[in-house]
């Protein structure tokens, strides 16, 4: 009999938030990374979804860390899979809650006569 | 090449051809023929690849023709098999009359494919279960081995490789590697007995090849390579000191000694020449950007404008200033350090260092103030911020006496002012040990002069300072200081009792603070930090019985709560 050890997984946070999980094939001194059978993950609170999204090719500078996934621990987790539509509904919840929130910061603010400066451009600080 | 060869700690890196002993299997047997064969075979796939980027590896073995003459031997040895596999990927094989033997029965491609995974020499993974694989001629061709390429693929586990940096390009903190190799062993033990391996080979695997992925980890290694890894690195080493001290102090109660603790390689990479920042073509207008391994993606040279926004009065402002002048302090304040090495902070025995700490004495004390009193404000406002403080109290061990006292001088004058500024971080207490070391070599004179400050009543308020340097533990922990070292000096030296003003002052002093601890309630009186044993017959000797009694009372308890 012939054994093979499973190829390892990683996971990936890039700077726009998100989350890939795939095989690493190949990367670079700029860590520009290639993603094989590559699945988006989205968590919201304790659920998730995994999007599958083939490969990837990222660019190094839009990664923010990188990791070895332990296939054993990998499904020794508290949190709970569902479906795309439902995760993406749920994400679609969070970020209207948070964005109301946020406005009515900055209308507190602005009564004050003090402004935020907007969250885009503060990565580059 | 030290990180390839390392079969005897490997427990798993059985590869056919490493393995020396009776279980040797097919492959390496195969008179080296097949080696150079195959090799040639990937010699034509891999011309293309690009190599020409890689400096060809000095630890690397021989070149193509000794390694011909190595083919008759049986008995191959790593450096043998490595050179094998690297000369073809520099197309250095020129052996054109090797035919690939049909015998074997596999096609030219699978046997590329089987030299290619090979390629991934290092931390071998996989446990090849030969049954049969002593008496290696009838398994020519034999299904089990050869023909299945898959035995020998799937190995993308050294992700990041990590058993096979060549320890000349590697830079690890002794620590780190032997993290890394333990990571690695138990990595290895565990899976089979665990996780069911798969059955399938990764066709993606090992897309890299050994090559490509030692030159990206050169690239950023050499990166990593300074004259002054304390300083450029600290976080890492001081990770790793800390870790191995750990560990050290582990093996000390009783764990058995399991490694020797091993020397830091220095570097066998001299780092590349200074590179160009800025390079200028001729004839061309402004400046290029030029990739470098340090900086591949250089933005061109923006000239900074310094423009001083002068913002009289601005409290935010005052506040950065404040900030600033704090972190250009603190640069001075790490050199001087970093000169001491190892070892507690003396006052410094070299000039350069003393002039360092003068330097930052003075920037710290005058801070371009002509007038006394902003000078002393300006001191204060440092000592207001937390880091400020961590600054003095660092610093303070450096200072010869005479600057020390004058900064205690200051700060016992105005304490009641940092207690209330302190109120937020609660840092006070960080300066009590450098300013007690320094309270313990005051002569008489100065200490008195540090107790006034404390006793003497503030223009326009009726309370004495003292009352809220009491309730403060910063300041009783201070006072207590003080009082104990007077009472050290008077017992030692009778000729003080004999000069009258002072000596007065003294006990009208102590009798005051007596006073106003006996008049605090205890639950407002502060834990000192440290509660030295001279203070209650300092009072006995000055105030009534009655009086020490009730102080006796406060401090005690006090002390328990």
């Amino acid at each position: 009999r012939s054994f093979f050890l499973p190829p390892e997984k990683h996971l990936v946070l890039l700077r726009d938030g998100r989350t890939l999980i795939g095989f690493l094939r190949s990367i670079d001194q700029f860590a520009n990374l290639v993603l094989h059978q590559t699945v988006e993950r989205i968590h919201v609170g304790k659920k998730y979804g995994d999007i599958p999204r083939g490969i990837f090719v990222v660019r190094g500078e839009n990664v923010v860390l990188l990791g070895e996934i332990d296939l054993e621990k990998e499904s020794d987790t508290p949190l709970q899979q569902v479906s795309i539509e439902e995760i993406l509904e749920e994400q679609r919840v969070e970020q209207q809650t948070r964005l109301e929130a946020e406005k009515l910061k900055v209308q507190a603010l602005k009564d004050r006569g003090l402004s935020l400066p907007r969250a885009d451009t503060l990565d580059e600080y | 090449m030290e990180g390839v060869g390392q079969p005897a700690k490997m427990k798993c890196l059985e590869g056919p051809h490493l393995k020396q002993g009776p279980a040797k299997s097919c492959v390496s047997l195969a008179p080296e023929k097949e080696l150079v064969s195959a090799s040639q075979l990937e010699e034509e796939e891999e011309n293309e690849e690009g190599e020409d980027d890689l400096d060809p590896d000095p630890d690397l073995a021989p070149d193509p023709e000794e390694e011909e003459e190595e083919e008759d031997e049986k008995d191959l040895g790593d450096p043998a098999v490595l050179s094998a596999v690297h000369n073809t990927q520099r197309g250095g094989l020129s052996s054109p009359g090797i035919k690939i033997p049909d015998v074997l029965g596999m096609s030219p491609t699978s046997l590329h494919f089987l030299w290619q995974t090979l390629d991934y020499l290092s931390p071998v993974l996989f446990r090849p279960k030969f049954p049969s694989a002593n008496s290696p001629a009838c398994h020519f061709g034999h299904q089990l081995l050869l023909p299945d390429p898959s035995l020998f693929c799937s190995l993308p586990t050294s992700w990041p490789p990590k058993f096979s940096l060549p320890s000349h390009l590697t830079q690890l903190h002794p620590q780190h590697q032997r993290l890394l190799q333990l990571q690695q062993h138990s990595r290895m033990q565990s899976p089979p007995a665990k996780k069911p391996w798969s059955q399938q080979p990764d066709p993606y695997a090992n897309l890299m090849t050994r090559k490509e992925k030692d030159w990206v980890i050169k690239v950023q290694m050499v990166q990593l390579q300074s004259e002054n890894p304390r300083l450029d690195d600290y976080y890492y080493q001081k990770y790793y000191q800390k870790l191995e001290k750990k560990q050290a102090d582990d093996e000390l109660l009783g764990r058995k000694n399991k490694v020797e603790s091993l020397k830091l390689v220095t570097p066998y990479i001299q780092k590349a020449e200074a590179y160009e920042s800025v390079v200028r073509i001729e004839g061309s207008l402004g400046q290029v950007a030029v990739s470098t391994c340090f900086s591949p993606r250089r933005a061109i040279d923006a000239v900074p404008h310094g423009t001083q926004e002068q913002e009289a009065g601005a409290a935010s402002s005052q506040r950065l200033q404040v900030l600033h002048h704090i972190e250009k302090m603190f640069l001075q304040l790490l050199e001087i350090e970093e000169g001491q090495k190892d070892g507690p902070p003396e006052p410094c025995y070299s000039e350069q260092q003393s002039n360092q700490v003068e330097k930052l004495f003075l920037a710290l004390k005058t801070q371009e103030q002509n007038n006394l009193e902003e000078a002393a404000d300006g001191f204060l406002q440092v000592l207001s911020v937390r880091k400020g403080k961590a600054l003095v109290a660092r610093m303070l061990p450096f200072l010869p006496q005479n600057q020390a006292v004058s900064l205690l001088l200051a700060i016992t004058h105005h304490l009641p002012l940092l207690v209330r500024r302190d109120v937020t971080d609660q840092a006070l207490q960080m300066l009590f040990k450098p300013l007690d070391r320094c309270i313990s070599h005051l002569t008489f004179h100065e200490l008195l002069q540090g107790l006034q400050g404390l006793t003497l009543l503030a223009p326009g308020s009726s309370e004495r300072p003292v009352t809220v340097v009491l309730q403060n533990q910063f300041g009783i922990s201070l006072l207590y200081a003080l009082l104990s070292h007077g009472e050290q000096l008077v017992s030692l030296d009778s000729s003080l009792e004999k000069s009258n003003s002072d000596y007065t002052t003294w006990t009208d002093m102590v009798v005051l603070i007596a006073w106003e601890i006996a008049q605090m309630p205890t639950a407002s009186l502060a834990e000192p930090l440290t509660f030295p044993s001279n203070l209650l017959p300092l009072f006995c000797h000055h105030v009534d019985k009655q009086l020490v009694q009730q102080l006796e009372a406060r401090m005690e308890l006090a002390w328990i709560y």
